[in-house]
């Protein structure tokens, strides 16, 4: 394979490659229209008696997945058309996947549900409780619906400053509830991990627990002093921040050895589609 | 113009295997990734699992707690993360549900609803079909607000929640209509893909609660870094990547026989092509670092 | 007074109720009243998503921008997804209230919506992220090279991960028993060993050096000492 496919190798050996591209690609295609025509009578009786599997929008659903699936792996050979529109197709989908969800899982029951409770009681939700402070609901409901508007207004031409007002909101509860939170899991319980004995008896002394309790601390104690960065890393301080650094190098490794095997069953998964569900070969 | 024929010679002939190696098209790398995990699934490789002491711990943590006691199970991630969390998450609702947990599903994550029904669908319903909704399992669904979701839940879940997934009222649910905050649930484990997920549910459920209940996650290869510092203090166990997945549905599996294996065995399926891919980036790996040497020694015997 | 001082009195306010609640009873239902605030906010925000989608998109459609077509494409399929969602189209109609169109279940595949989410917009996400398997190959065979102490113990941590991960740290190394004084060699107990030890002590810091950056951020915003957010109109 080559890395550039210039107009000079679409002239000279190019229409030999294309007609074999066209075969190839015919003759794939007949093959799975051929294997869809066998599974479907081949498998008749247990087919026809799960109707689930006879659907002709299951098998459409099928088939439209498989091929934009290859759409997105054709992206591996070299970008092109399919793949650019499985690409915008999945930006539109997912836009609108995530408003709508958003309107129907929040919008509806915690803001239309305070405002209007009857109108959302009698179309959308109508097992939806009833509240005993409905004036109190619908005033404080007002406040998310006008800062609502206040934050679309950005899309607006003119007075899109006023979405500042709902942006600070949520950047001051966010604030509230990171500060606390960090502090106390990810700060204070840390340190109350770190802080344990360092010669482990169980029983008797054990060694190994020793050995763990010490690297353990010795780590924490390394890795911090490595990104403590007022201080020069020179002499004693140097030693240490270079120890840090190892304990931080063993860290990343073994972070991408397990980022390796998310993103390979990931791929696996995928491949397990393409052979079980649409060619049925697996 | 000899010494340039010369050297023209010397460096046809020393522009050897391991200096292309160093400059290979990096279609053919895509091709025998392909190769090494497309190959094992048509063939059906399999291996057998040993339990790690993490995913022991998590199987242990669901065995120490009460049988019919309630249990939260967040499905905060995407249909991109299925490959390796929806095994977790299976194995999770049969091991659940076989000691008759009272369980309640929710979700982070807009998609983690979807995830969140086909467990339900695939798992809870065929295999245990004497759950029933309202009494035995609710779906309360997804919620906008990310760890906001979690803050209101723990001081009170029907503001939060006033109503399920299907729209019903919590207070018509007998499951869920005397539950006020997150200390009724004995258990919450949350599947996770990245944020919001077990990171938050640590920060922000176990923080203020950390003796009310127990929490264990399970999470991507990705994210397990994030996670490792909170076990076990305050995780008791985690599922890590697919790895995990596998181990945890061999001990669920292992107690609790289920009639189709397959149905919480994808884990282990998924094992199969991990050897030959993981020997191919060693590989790989060890390629690249002889293609550097042996360009390097060439350019120093120029 | 409108572009700055109201702001920052909102987020400090905000910021400080949700503080204050973790440490005074009475002020718990205040909190939960901001967060259901802040939860509307955020589906709000999806709204604020979609509309930039549709701007930028129109405006490549009607300056017929070098690959117009494909936001045209974009904007068929936002709308499609949005209409046959927000109004249920061919919804599986709720079994306690059949006759109640808007409390029919849209996400079961039996609808358009759900036979999108099945079919497309499932199988495209996990598709992107499955090509992610192929760049790591590439990557690792181009830039992991072992020049110095810290990259040789780098890729030597991999490499044992990676080995370990698979049947074959059982194969080269199962044979040693549990309970020897060789046992810390196994390739099952060397990941142990490495992450529940060394990957978990570098983790820690990293997560005190986290917390603490937070802590010291949040603060900043909380009284009004960082202003990055305000528009510089």
């Amino acid at each position: 394979m080559n890395a550039s496919n210039t107009d000079s190798n679409r002239n000279s050996p190019a229409p030999r490659y294309t007609l074999l591209w066209i075969s190839l690609v015919v003759l794939s295609g007949s093959l799975l229209v051929l294997r869809a025509a066998m599974a479907a009578q081949g498998d008749g009786g247990a087919a026809a008696a799960d109707p689930a599997a006879q659907s002709l929008w299951t098998t459409v659903g099928i088939w439209t997945a498989a091929i934009l699936t290859i759409g997105v792996f054709s992206f591996l050979y070299r970008d092109n058309p399919l793949y650019k529109v499985c690409e915008s197709v999945l930006i539109g989908v997912s836009a609108a996947y995530w408003m709508v969800n958003g309107f129907w899982t929040s919008l509806v029951p915690q803001l239309f549900g305070k405002l209007m409770p009857g109108l959302v009681r009698e179309y959308a939700l109508p097992s939806m409780p009833v509240s005993t402070t409905p004036g109190l609901d619908f005033a404080l409901a007002c406040v998310p619906l006008i800062l609502g508007i206040m934050l679309v207004w950005r899309l607006a031409p003119k007075g899109g400053w006023i979405s500042v007002w709902p942006i600070a909101m949520i950047i001051g509860v966010t604030a509230g509830l990171k500060l606390v939170s960090s502090i106390e899991s990810d700060f204070m319980a840390q340190l109350g991990a770190t802080m344990r004995p360092l010669v482990v008896m169980n029983g008797g002394f054990d060694f190994w627990g020793t050995m763990a309790a010490l690297v353990g601390v010795v780590g924490v104690l390394t890795v911090l002093t490595y990104f403590f960065f007022s201080v020069e890393h020179k002499g004693a301080v140097g030693k240490t921040a270079r120890v840090g650094v190892w304990f931080l190098m063993i860290t990343f490794g073994s972070a991408f050895g397990l980022t390796v095997m998310g993103r390979i069953t990931l791929l696996a998964q995928r491949f397990e589609f393409l052979f079980k569900d649409w060619l049925h070969i697996s | 113009m000899t010494t340039h024929m010369t050297t023209q010679r010397d460096n046809a002939g020393g522009s050897s295997f391991l200096a292309r190696l160093g400059n290979l098209d990096r279609r053919w790398i895509f091709l025998a990734m392909g190769l090494s995990i497309a190959v094992p699934i048509l063939l059906k490789l399999r291996f057998p699992e040993y339990p790690s002491p993490m995913s022991r711990a998590t199987f242990d943590a669901v065995e120490s707690i009460p049988e019919g006691a309630p249990v939260l199970l967040s499905f905060d991630y995407d249909p991109a993360s299925a490959a390796e969390l929806q095994p977790m998450a299976s194995a999770l609702v049969h091991h659940c549900a076989s000691r008759h947990q009272k369980i309640v599903f929710m979700a982070l994550w807009p998609l983690g609803k979807q995830q969140a029904d086909k467990t339900i669908e695939t798992v809870l319903k065929p295999f245990h079909p004497e759950y029933k909704e309202g009494v035995d399992y609710v779906q309360l669904g997804y919620q906008s607000g990310n760890e906001g979701v979690i803050k209101l839940m723990a001081t009170n879940i029907p503001a939060q929640y006033p109503t399920d997934a299907s729209g019903a009222a919590l207070k018509d649910l007998p499951l869920v209509a005397g539950m006020r905050d997150l200390s009724s649930f004995k258990l919450i484990a949350s599947i996770s893909a990245g944020y919001p997920g077990a990171k938050e549910w640590v920060q922000y459920a176990n923080g203020p609660m950390p003796d009310a209940f127990k929490v264990v996650g399970g999470s991507t290869g990705v994210q397990v870094s994030q996670l490792l510092p909170y076990y076990p203090h305050q995780m008791e166990g985690m599922l890590v990547a697919v790895k995990g997945a596998a181990e945890y549905e061999m001990l669920v599996e292992g107690k609790y026989p289920i009639a189709q294996p397959e149905v919480i065995g994808q884990g282990r399926v998924r094992m199969g092509p991990q050897l030959v891919a993981h020997l191919l980036m060693i590989g790989l790996i060890v390629l690249g670092n002889i293609a550097m040497v042996a360009g390097r020694s060439r350019g120093g015997a120029r | 007074m409108l572009q700055r001082t109201i702001p920052i009195a909102i987020l400090c306010l905000s910021g400080v109720i949700m503080i204050v609640a973790y440490f005074v009873s009475f002020a718990v239902s205040w909190s939960e009243t901001v967060n259901v605030w802040f939860n509307i906010l955020s589906a709000v925000a999806f709204v604020l998503g979609a509309g930039n989608l549709l701007a930028v998109n129109l405006e490549k459609i009607s300056s017929r921008r070098p690959g117009w077509a494909y936001a045209a494409i974009t904007l068929v399929s936002f709308f499609f997804m949005l209409v046959v969602g927000l109004l249920k189209l061919g919804a599986v109609p709720d079994p306690k209230n059949p006759l109640v169109h808007f409390a029919g279940d849209y996400e079961t595949s039996a609808s358009p919506y759900g036979w999108m989410y099945e079919y497309v917009f499932s199988p495209l996400t996990s598709t992107m992220f499955g090509l992610l398997a192929f760049y790591v190959a590439s990557a690792a065979f181009r830039a992991f090279r072992a020049k110095n102490v810290e990259s040789i113990l780098l890729l030597g941590t991999a490499f044992i991960i990676l080995i370990a991960q698979t049947a074959a740290g059982i194969f080269l190394t199962g044979w040693i028993p549990q309970d020897s004084v060789f046992a810390v060699l196994r390739f099952d107990s060397l990941k142990v060993g490495i992450t529940e030890h060394i990957q978990t002590a570098g983790m820690r810091a990293i997560t005190i050096g986290i917390a603490l950056g937070v802590a010291a951020t949040s603060l900043r915003l909380i009284l009004g000492i960082d202003k990055s957010y305000l528009s510089k109109n």
